[in-house]
């Protein structure tokens, strides 16, 4: 019994002969594709994909440290996006990690780690940095040509250092988290940390402001996002300020409602050590999960109870995404994770995935 | 080839048809058994000697307090539960870590003598104080810090019956509040699923694999010698004033021997009790590396031992803070070592995404 398997092994499998067959994959018969920047031991830069069950689909060399990974809506396609302040992106076959374009950030402008391509596949969006105007906020719009990415126009995005972006179910409104932190051309120094603005900001695809909301602590810098299929968003914050300070890391906006704390415990909060990474959303289970590398947990919520489901130790937790089972989480220093979230007690399996020097985001196509 | 091999053993065993014996155990793999012994050898006994020392150290309070025992004998039981302490630093895996509970066995940094301030200011809001009222008190007063100011401050007497009226029931609670708290970690190490069953047997709900355990290990260790460092540096205070109340037990007298306590579990996990610590990993290749290390822990301890004078002493004149230099830079190339070199060896990243702000 596959029940009696996992309760031999303490709740845990080093996968595969447990994994048997995944249900979800854009190719049938095969496990879901697993894409995220990654390191190697040297610190060499690649844009990799591995299918869930390890198979490695592709590992391309870069040149530059990657951030997100947007993945084409129906092209086999995908954009590693430059870790901030980064002047390239790059486009990737996913059937072979051809690299297709490298991207280069229009003059005085660089990529600040996260895009979005439009549901039609036709158009990416960008969070940028002004570099002129070190913080303006932009979200960048590019054009698919053929296997090429062209700049066609930009947007602002209402903020300072605009981090992630992501669509709102009806796929025509952005949801973007201003960051709120001024960084200079490229440096990753923050110059304005008595000055922040962060802002959660909603956009129509044209540029018209829809929204801007700010939490009250000045200096607790909205960064990333997930947003669930009935269009509730949910933000995870980085504080700047004092480390004994108690600021909501966590924030939601439910539809219709505004952008407010989502009850977090004491416990939980205080972990953290001011600062969350990634942040996604199972819309199927109603869960919300999030990474805390500086407290080496991970957490995943009820995202209407806000009841806690996991707390769970990762070092260096990285990157997180929703799948059939419940989540898959990686690490910059262990192996990745299934958090199998269908029944009342979570399991956890490790995958036969390489271990360690994940970035902080991963996408599953 | 290996396989073939293996595949003529294989059928090698089963003409022999069943032993009646049980067949051998496979030979544990490298990391899991530098994980195990390192558990069974290092930190079980580091564990139980603190939460021994905790429990000695209730006792006392009782005993000082009610007259069946003097300030002298008190203070040394406290000395025995700082050291204790200290020792677990780079041991502090699991559910030390994890409950925000090292703040409430020790205050450190204390730049604003937040302990002398908050231990007067509870005292006089509740002279009457209860263990329910230290409970609920700041870290500040609850720990080990707050102790030693009530054993060594020249401010306090607990010789004077007076006095000992004032300061023995917080002295008394903070003794309790450390018994529990350091039974309740070591009850989270023996349970069934605790911490040491997850550093001896893999995969677990925490580790998928011994490397992962091992690599957590290391990671203690190198942020306990970078603590190591901080703790020394902040009264040093090289080429500025030195800051002798910014260290770590400075009223005790007891920084150095803190700071030797916590080098010999460093020294400990990389040996092992029975040469099967981290060293036990490294590859007949690396072995100018394992001499390297073991050359620097030999040194870094020679000089503490050759200091010969408490640290207040020694930062009040220039011989004495040109050793304090040495000792330092000594740590530094024993952090060093570890962090870059040993990690790398045993294929261990320490960290990548947590400092990112990304």
């Amino acid at each position: 019994m596959r029940r009696r398997v996992f309760l031999g092994l303490g709740g845990t499998l080093l996968a595969a002969a447990a994994l048997g067959g995944w249900t979800l994959g854009r190719s049938a018969g095969q496990a879901p594709l697993l894409l995220s920047a990654r390191n190697d031991a040297d610190g060499r830069h690649y844009a990799v994909g591995y299918r869930l069950d390890g198979q490695r689909q592709f590992a391309t060399p870069v040149a530059e440290r990657c951030h997100d990974v947007v993945a084409h809506p129906t092209l086999p396609l995908a954009l590693f996006v430059g870790r901030r302040p980064s002047r390239e992106s790059y486009l990737v076959d996913t059937r072979d990690g051809r690299l297709l374009q490298t991207l280069a950030s229009p003059a005085d402008r660089h990529f600040q780690g996260h895009a979005v391509f439009h549901r039609g596949g036709e158009w990416l969006y960008s969070t940028e940095n002004d570099t002129r105007e070190p913080g303006r906020g932009l979200v960048g719009v590019w054009r698919l040509n053929g296997n090429q990415l062209q700049r066609v126009d930009e947007l602002s995005s209402h903020g300072i250092g605009p981090h992630q972006l992501l669509w709102l179910p009806d796929g025509e409104r952005l949801v973007v988290a201003n960051g709120g932190i001024r960084t200079e051309a490229d440096s990753r120094e923050k110059m304005n940390l008595d000055a922040m603005e962060p802002s959660l900001v909603l956009l129509q695809r044209d540029g018209t402001l829809l929204s801007k909301e700010q939490l009250p602590e000045r200096m607790n810098s909205v960064r990333h996002l997930a947003v669930a299929d009935d269009g509730t968003v949910v933000s995870g914050q980085q504080y700047e300020g004092d480390p004994a300070d108690a600021v909501p890391l966590v924030a939601i906006k439910r539809p219709g409602q505004p952008f407010q704390p989502f009850p977090l415990g004491e416990a939980q909060r205080q972990v953290m050590h001011q600062y969350t990474a990634s942040v996604a959303i199972h819309s199927g289970l109603r869960l919300l999960a999030i990474t805390a590398p500086r407290g080496n947990r991970v957490f995943i919520w009820d995202l209407d109870s806000a009841e806690l489901r996991l707390d769970a130790p990762l070092p260096d937790c990285a990157g997180v995404a929703a799948c059939t089972e419940g989540f898959v989480v990686s690490s910059g220093q262990g192996r990745c994770r299934l958090y199998d979230c269908r029944q009342a007690e979570i399991r956890m399996q490790a995958l036969q995935l390489p271990a360690g020097l994940w970035d902080n985001h991963l996408r599953l196509a | 080839m290996l396989r073939p091999a293996l595949v003529s053993l294989a059928l090698l065993a089963t003409l022999a048809g069943c032993s009646p014996s049980e067949p051998p155990k496979p030979k544990k793999e490298p990391y899991a058994a530098a994980s195990a012994a390192l558990t069974d050898g290092v930190l079980l006994p580091a564990y139980t000697r603190w939460t021994d020392s905790d429990r000695q150290l209730a006792d006392s309070a009782r005993a000082l307090c009610a007259g069946e025992q003097d300030l002298a004998s008190a203070r040394q039981t406290y000395l025995a539960a700082h050291g204790a302490w200290a020792a677990l630093q780079p041991l502090a895996v699991g559910p030390l870590s994890e409950g925000n509970l090292a703040w409430q066995v020790q205050f450190w940094p204390d730049k604003k003598n937040l302990v002398a301030r908050q231990v007067n200011t509870l005292l006089s809001s509740k002279p009457q104080l209860k263990q329910a009222d230290l409970e609920q008190a700041s870290v500040v007063v609850q720990g080990l810090t707050a102790y030693e100011y009530l054993l060594f401050d020249p401010a306090i007497d607990l010789a004077d019956l007076e006095q000992k009226r004032r300061y023995c029931p917080l002295l008394l609670a903070i003794g309790s509040h450390q018994q529990a708290l350091s039974a309740r970690v070591l009850a989270a190490w023996l349970g069934e699923q605790g911490m040491a069953s997850q550093l001896k047997s893999f995969p677990n709900a925490r580790y998928a694999e011994a490397r992962e355990a091992v690599a957590e290990l290391l990671r203690v260790q190198v942020s306990a010698l970078d603590g190591l460092k901080k703790k020394l540096g902040t009264p040093l205070a090289r080429g500025k004033t030195p800051q002798p109340y910014q260290a770590e037990a400075w009223r005790s007298g007891a920084s150095l021997a803190s700071l030797d306590a916590s080098l010999a579990s460093a020294e400990a996990l990389w040996r092992g009790a029975n040469g099967d610590g981290a060293r036990s990993l490294l590859a007949a290749e690396q072995a100018d590396l394992a001499t390297r290390i073991d050359a620097a822990y030999s040194e870094t301890r020679q000089r503490i031992a050759a200091l010969g004078q408490p640290l207040n002493v020694l930062l009040a004149d220039e011989a004495g803070r040109a050793s304090l230099g040495q000792l330092y830079d000594s740590l530094d190339t024993l952090h060093r070592l570890h962090e870059a070199e040993l990690a790398k060896a045993l294929g261990i990243q320490l960290g990548f995404n947590a400092h990112d702000g990304d």
